[in-house]
């Protein structure tokens, strides 16, 4: 039997790093915060408000997205668009994700997929 | 009327700079206004969409906080350590050397003893906690302008920090630590604070109403001082060991003259009466207490003859192991 907290505490250590990857992959279509906060979840990668908005400024502080305030639509928004660097980071993270899932998979000792 | 979220909007725009605020209020709002518009298209009430939107954000000094990257800690990680071994050393040095030096020098001004007990506890909580305050300031201001966070290595240095050269040496009896030096110093200055005391203390009076001092009015006018300067030399002695880490023939030999230099006088008072005062012992009602071949004096003597030649023999021991 499984501690559900233990469990739960867990998974969010194992996603906290992956939040980053999903954000500058989701934002190569640029997007704003709610809206990224329901792609994410529709994507199967839930993450809170509180999360995500610090997130998006850091990364675009440290040059990964860059952002545009839009005025057109029923309320300005600030839309986010990862930038070279990041679409240049994003797959090189995607690449060691996709690594360390093989890894942990022939640690496992089944083939990996 | 002011809205909840205009309310959440102003608490968390406090911990944001004046330059960003503008963009992060602006964005905040369109952000919890989409939140609260899709719950209430979803069929909510408009109060309870916008109350569950704002506790979901929760705290806004926390969100303030992640959005400005200010670390939501005093001391962390990175640092805690260093700060651990830059506060925990001086202050186990400092405090008791404090408290015992402000008795002392309450009993030398005639206070009673039990007031420079007090005096002498107080000095050393104050000096404790200015220690306590002032590195942990030191810390946090250091943690903040974020050479910790990010593991400047020279900072970490400069703050005590790890290397290789700070691993303990394998025990040796040669080999002198804080502990030790601090036990030493504190039994030194313990001895000298004794002598105030005794100096200074009595309950006793003459005919002429004159105090009827313990010791030896010779004794106490001329070797009191003499002996004090020798148990300075001493702690001097200790400090010059604790520099160097480890005890060394030459070391061990002027520790052994100073500790004849103290027990010399003591011997030869003691054995010909000259430590107590004889006026005192009468008034105790026990004249062969100050008689230099009374069982007394001879205890002492006996007393002072072991403990000074098992420090010096103590001395030589350690300086000869490797």
């Amino acid at each position: 039997m499984i501690d559900p907290e233990l469990l739960g505490a867990h998974r969010q250590e194992l996603r906290r790093g992956t939040v980053v990857l999903a954000c500058l992959l989701a934002l190569r279509t640029p997007g704003y915060g709610y809206g990224l906060l329901k792609t994410l979840e529709t994507a199967g990668i839930p993450s809170d408000a509180n999360t995500i908005y610090p997130l998006l400024r850091r990364l675009e502080e440290r040059g990964l997205l860059s952002s545009e305030w839009n005025t057109e639509d029923t309320r300005p928004r600030k839309f986010y668009r990862t930038s070279p660097t990041g679409v240049a980071m994003a797959s090189q993270l995607l690449d060691d994700m996709t690594e360390l899932a093989a890894s942990l998979q022939t640690l496992n000792g089944g083939d990996t997929r | 009327m002011t809205t909840l979220t205009e309310r959440y909007l102003v608490a968390a725009l406090q911990g944001i700079p004046e330059r960003q605020r503008g963009d992060v209020e602006r964005e905040l709002s369109s952000s919890i206004a989409d939140a609260v518009e899709d719950r209430v298209a979803a069929g909510e009430e408009r109060a309870g969409a916008e109350t569950a939107v704002l506790e979901g954000l929760g705290d806004p000094a926390r969100l303030a906080a992640g959005i400005t990257g200010r670390p939501a800690y005093l001391i962390g990680p990175d640092l805690f350590f260093e700060y651990q071994r830059v506060l925990i050393s001086p202050i186990l040095l400092a405090v008791p050397i404090v408290g015992v030096v402000r008795a002392a020098i309450e009993v030398g001004n005639d206070a009673g003893l039990g007031d420079a007990l007090l005096q002498g506890l107080g000095a050393a909580i104050t000096v404790g906690v200015h220690l306590f305050f002032w590195v942990t300031l030191m810390f946090v201001i250091a943690e903040r302008t974020g050479s910790g966070r990010f593991g400047d290595a020279d900072l970490r240095k400069l703050m005590g920090g790890w290397s290789v050269e700070r691993l303990p040496e394998p025990p040796s009896l040669a080999r002198v630590g804080l502990g030790d030096t601090v036990g030493e110093v504190f039994t030194l200055l313990l001895t000298v604070a004794g002598l105030l005391v005794l100096r200074g203390f009595s309950s006793f009076t003459d005919d002429s109403g004159a105090v009827i001092t313990i010791l030896n009015p010779t004794f106490q006018e001329t070797w009191v001082p003499v002996l004090i300067a020798v148990l300075g030399l001493l702690v001097i002695l200790r400090m010059v060991i604790f520099r160097i880490g480890r005890w060394t023939l030459p070391l061990a030999s002027v520790h052994a003259a100073l500790e004849v230099a103290f027990s010399g006088p003591l011997i030869v008072l003691a054995l010909t009466g000259s430590l107590i005062n004889p006026a005192f012992a009468r008034e105790v009602g026990w004249p062969p207490l100050a008689d230099g071949n009374g069982v007394v004096m001879l205890g002492i003597v006996v007393g002072v003859v072991l403990v000074t030649a098992w420090e010096i023999f103590d001395g030589f021991r350690r300086a000869r192991h490797p």
